[in-house]
């Protein structure tokens, strides 16, 4: 198949940026979307062009190291997919698509599609553990938690961290990414002694990162490719009232 | 000859033993002491949350722009431990005997028993830190069946446990990032390590983003940096993964043992063209209920749907009753491997074969078998386009795991005093093929319970002068990194790294891979000198020394082309056949792995000369097991 | 003896420390809470919840409008002779200040967060996110304008004066079938409430979420947002057409 690209370059953070525009003969249907990005980078650096740079690792969806606005969409027009889990069979000959970076206040671009992701590990650092040290924990079937429960802390831990909630949402909100965070050890026994400080420091520190407010618009949950759901929020904001009057 | 240090004692007495003998470093002065790890995936992550806590002053490096993204996140089916839960005759010495045996006995025994002997407290510490496992309704840990064994021993998450238990492991590490007892450098390689006096005293990072070559001094430094198996440029492998900073520290003195023990995973999805960039892994948990099949005649052309049931060979049943679709990765692969050779394979390509879950789903209802492998089927459906709920799903063996890496003692450090190399970097536990779900916990072993120990026993006995980041050695050593970074970008020639890659990867798959022979392996070490060559001469890399993915490739491509060298050399010198390295001159009549103990139950150590690698062996001791030839059937 | 029993503290602090620590803790407590964005965003639920029973109370009461001129007015008359209009007075500007105000600087926020043109935003937001939520600023100070002259059009406007069994009042009623008698301003009216309608059926629902109540996801909760919605805008949009094509006369 036949592709036009329009990739975002951009040199570092303090380049303005701009589309460039690239064209793909004979791509595969059955290739992946990065195969195919992996395809043109071959293509020019033959030529002595400089290779597009975009993050990616695992290319099975789990590591949350791609990213990728593609024609709007963060991780492309498919439901519960990671741009790396994206074939172009999904796409028609002759399509002209668009790839952007991640676009945040607190993910600044480094180079081409790269962004820069660390805010998330800070709002980790914030609140998003339990505090035990290796060696004092109790047998394990001591703590019984029931298996519906159980099942829901493993829906909300199944995030991977790419950002797209941040980049699908007009405010950049990162409270998809936190609240399933939060609702992970909030719903296990394990999380409880922390619960208050946890949530209320994770909070602060996400709008240090300056991300923006929940608008509740959902977009996040429609982008995330793991589908971790709306609820979550509900229950961050739950927790913090909690946390409030409660503790 | 290597002394592996293992300490004195029955089996079952040498850890606590080795445990009460270890030199101990006093509280207050651990933070005088700066230990650098490298990598940040379970065995990374843990030991630097665990040295953390302790107190030690922590420097972390990964290339990875956080730690959550190491490779230890892909891992799907779960963990073993020998917690007996389900009452099945579960035991820590049957953990130890069947790591043993599925190694084909080439492990160290003192090793794995240690690695069974603290499986159960790795459960302990992941639940507690919030991992949310899979439980009964009553609520306690549930566990699922894993190949080469006969006891249900694997705790799991879904279908991903690895991303539970290194989010486990990376929330501890930001926890200590967050006391500041712990500094993380991210999008930062390793580019080589720096000795002084003979100890490894720190490492040169680049770093990635602005292309800026560092110097790290500290009293010791952790390698805990994944596997080899891109080699092969097509492995289940994330991308990135690499082994610059292990094929770095061995040549700065670092042995490498048994680099030609790769495993091949049975169950992946199969390559579909010369485009891919790499393979995906369908989870060996999936053998609990899929049954392997390939046609009874060759060339079948029919739908799998279409064939009867007398007209199918499910032959891992056939050939392995007892085991079953649960036999060891390495007879599964090779099982395949040779109905694909007999021309039963399927596919458009030949080169797969089925797993059907067609059975399961009448016995158990799609409802379970989605609630139990959901995730699973999704993904394999997102890449090939069939659903497995209907289709039968095609697999075919890829490379998934290396057992050989640089080789330690039984306190995890390498042949240069003050470099530790946990997880699956290190060589120590699988001997010649490594069971499902163990990878895991020997990373966290390795992690949480093994390092901190050998970090205290070493910092402790041994005197470290203070260093500083400009010492003489650290300048030489990153002079020498700048050097040989302004080569690579100098080479103005017509391939792409990648191109080169896949050419080193399919002489190591096709001669070096399943199947090995003497004149095969002796070509490939031709083919690579060449290839060497020719990456020299015509590699290109455009772009500048900043954030540069080509540059990063070459650096990586330029050690996988002189390791693809070593390993075809040391699966030349073991004329045995062994786990997953299988010399096609050495079977039994009915074609399985012969192994030849007289001359073969040794490690081979390899040491870097510039010239001809000089092979040292340790002598592997079996006082408890009995050495046996393997039997599934 | 009893037995006693010990309270689990899971909030990490010491239990039993003197009642100043314990006062300025709480007071520690709601600092963080208010001060962070999810704080700040309760309260707008909390005040546009508030707005919602004042609107749907204002609706219901003009629903007189249809029984005629005297209940009408006497209606009007009784909310306004009692003192405790003032205290509802005071508390509704207060809502709506706070409303407005928060949503005000979250929006000035939430803008910096994206410092892009609106053309760059993902056209998944306008896929996935409905209209009304995306357009909740705008809508809100369309309200805004539109409560202004509301205010000088009807409080504030000319005061005709009628008897009902003997009681002087103000003749609200004439004042509102004279101002719907103009097209114009009928038909701006209308447009208004659509607005007010949008608004409301994104903001009612969003409001469980913002509180933590229930995911704005729920089905149940979705259908009653609407519900209400169509209820307050609705109401408030039959209204004026029926004064003007019956107010007149």
């Amino acid at each position: 198949m036949k592709l036009h690209l329009k990739i975002w370059r951009q040199k570092g953070p303090q380049d303005s940026g701009a589309f460039k525009d690239y064209s793909v003969d004979n791509a595969s249907e059955h290739m992946s979307f990065l195969e195919m990005l992996d395809f043109l980078n071959t293509s020019l650096v033959q030529k002595g062009e400089e290779a597009v740079q975009f993050d990616h690792d695992c290319r099975e969806g789990i590591c949350g190291s791609c990213s990728l606005v593609i024609n709007g969409n963060p991780h492309g027009p498919e439901t519960g997919t990671a741009t790396c889990q994206l074939h172009m069979r999904k796409f028609k000959d002759g399509d002209t698509i668009v790839i952007e970076p991640f676009r945040a206040k607190a993910f600044p671009v480094i180079r081409d599609l790269c962004v820069d992701r660390r805010a998330f590990d800070r709002i980790m650092e914030a609140g998003g553990f339990c505090s035990v040290n290796t060696g004092n924990a109790p047998e394990a079937n001591a703590i019984l938690i029931g298996k519906e429960t159980a099942e829901k802390a493993m829906d909300s831990a199944a995030c991977i961290g790419c950002g797209a909630c941040v980049a699908a949402c007009k405010n950049a909100s990162a409270m998809l990414f936190v609240s399933a965070k939060v609702s992970q050890l909030a719903l296990l026994p394990q999380g409880n002694p922390e619960r208050g400080h946890r949530v209320r420091n994770m909070v602060a520190q996400m709008d240090k990162e300056l991300f923006g407010a929940c608008s509740n618009t959902g977009s996040c949950e429609a982008a995330c490719p793991k589908e971790i759901k709306l609820e979550n929020i509900a229950r961050l904001n739950r927790e913090m009232v909690r946390a409030t009057l409660v503790e | 000859m290597l002394d592996s240090k293992i300490p004195s004692g029955p089996i079952e007495q040498k850890w606590k033993n080795r445990k009460f003998e270890s030199n101990l470093v006093n509280p207050a002065n651990r933070r005088k002491h700066t230990v650098i790890v490298v990598g940040t995936g379970l065995a990374g992550a843990s030991a630097a949350a665990t040295l953390g806590e302790q107190g030690y002053r922590v420097k972390v490096f990964t290339f990875h722009e956080s730690p959550r993204r190491a490779h230890s996140i892909a891992a799907q089916g779960g963990i073993n431990a020998a917690k007996n839960y389900q009452n099945d005759g579960d035991s820590v010495y049957r953990l130890f005997y069947d790591t043993i045996k599925g190694g084909d006995f080439r492990s160290r025994e003192a090793n794995v028993y240690r690695l069974a002997e603290v499986s159960v407290n790795i459960i302990d510490q992941c639940v507690a830190q919030g991992v949310p496992f899979a439980r009964e309704y009553g609520g306690t840990l549930t566990n699922r069946s894993f190949g080469g064994t006969q006891v249900s021993r694997t705790f799991y998450a879904k279908g991903q446990t690895g991303q539970q238990l290194l989010l486990g492991a990376y929330s501890s590490l930001m926890r200590q990032s967050g006391q500041k007892s712990v500094e993380i450098f991210s999008r930062h390689e390793m580019v080589d390590l720096i000795v002084v006096d003979g100890k490894a005293r720190g490492i040169i990072a680049r770093n990635l983003v602005t292309g800026e070559l560092t110097s790290h001094t500290a009293d010791a430094v952790i390698l805990a940096t994944g596997g080899y198996g891109n080699v092969f440029f097509l492995s289940t492998n994330a991308k990135q993964s690499n082994a610059s900073a292990c094929w770095r520290a061995h040549k700065r003195g670092a042995y490498f043992a048994n680099p030609c023990f790769t495993q091949i995973h049975p169950t992946c999805v199969p390559v579909s063209g010369d485009y891919q960039s790499k393979l995906t892994l369908m989870s060996e948990s999936l053998r609990n209920d899929g049954r392997v099949w390939v046609p009874l005649k060759a060339g079948e052309k029919r739908a799998p749907g279409d064939i009867p049931e007398n007209e199918r060979d499910y032959f891992l049943e056939r050939m392995y009753p007892a085991f079953g679709n649960l036999v060891p990765r390495d007879i599964a692969s090779r099982a395949a491997k040779r109905m694909c050779d007999e021309g039963r394979g399927v596919g458009s390509t030949g080169l797969s074969v089925y797993m059907d879950f067609r059975d399961a789903i009448q016995r158990l209802g799609q409802a379970t078998i989605a609630e139990k492998y959901g995730n699973l089927f999704q993904m394999y459906e997102k890449i090939t386009d069939e659903n497995p709920y209907q289709v039968p799903m095609r697999i075919f063996p890829a490379v998934h795991y290396t057992m050989g890496g640089l080789w330690v003692d039984y306190n995890l450090m390498s042949s240069i005093p003050g470099l530790f190399v946990a997880g699956e970097a290190n060589f120590s536990d699988h001997g010649a093929n490594r069971l499902g779900a163990s990878a895991l916990m020997q990373g966290l072993a390795d992690g949480y319970f093994v390092i901190p120990y050998s970090i205290a026993n070493y910092i402790g006995g041994t005197k470290l002068s203070p260093i500083k980041n400009d010492h003489e050695s650290a300048k030489a050593t990153m002079a020498e990194s700048q050097t040989r970074l302004e080569a690579l970008m100098k080479a103005k020639g017509g391939q792409s790294v990648d191109q080169l890659h896949r050419k080193l990867g399919k002489i190591i798959w096709d001669k070096c891979g399943m199947g090995r022979n003497e004149a095969g392996l002796k070509e490939a070490m031709g083919s690579i000198q060449k290839l060497k060559e020719e990456f020299a001469n015509d590699v290109r890399i455009p772009g500048d020394n900043q954030l540069n993915s080509e540059l990063e490739k070459a650096n990586r491509v330029a050690d996988f082309l002189e390791l693809g060298e070593l390993m075809c050399l040391d699966a030349l010198e073991r004329k045995e056949s062994c786990g997953g390295h299988f010399r096609e001159e050495m079977q039994t009549p009915e074609g399985e792995a012969l192994r030849d103990d007289k001359n073969f139950s040794h490690v081979a150590a390899w040491e870097f000369t510039g010239k001809t690698p000089k092979l040292h062996k340790e002598e592997l001791v079996f006082e408890n097991i009995h050495l046996a030839q393997r039997s599934y059937k | 003896m009893g037995l006693e029993i010990e309270f689990k503290n899971l909030s990490g602090y010491p239990i039993g420390q003197s009642n100043w620590k314990q006062a300025s803790y709480t007071m520690m407590k709601c600092k963080s809470f208010l001060g962070s964005s999810v704080g700040q965003k309760f309260l707008v639920a909390i005040t546009g919840l508030g707005l919602s029973g004042f609107v749907l109370t204002h609706m219901l009461g003009n629903l007189l409008l249809f029984v005629g001129p005297n209940a009408y007015n006497l209606y009007g008359h009784k909310l306004t002779s009692t003192p405790l209009i003032y205290v509802a007075e005071v508390g509704l500007i207060v809502l709506f200040l706070t409303h407005l105000g928060l949503t005000m600087k979250l929006t000035r926020e939430n803008r910096a967060s994206r410092p892009l043109a609106p053309h760059q935003l993902p056209s998944n937001v306008v896929k996935r996110a409905s209209f009304a939520s995306r357009t909740m600023a705008l809508s809100g100070l369309m309200i805004l304008a539109f409560a202004v002259l509301h205010l000088v059009t009807f409080k504030f406007g000319t005061y005709y004066e009628t008897t009902v069994d003997g009681v002087p009042m103000r003749d609200l009623y004439r004042l509102v079938a004279e101002e719907f008698q103009k097209e114009w301003y009928t038909a701006f009216y209308l447009v208004c409430m659509v607005i007010l309608f949008t608004h409301l059926s994104h903001g009612f629902t969003a409001a469980f979420q913002s509180l933590g109540l229930q995911s704005s996801r729920n089905k149940l909760l979705k259908r009653a947002g609407l519900a209400f919605a169509v209820l307050v805008g609705g109401g408030f949009f039959i209204q004026p057409l029926y004064m003007y094509f019956w107010g007149g006369n």
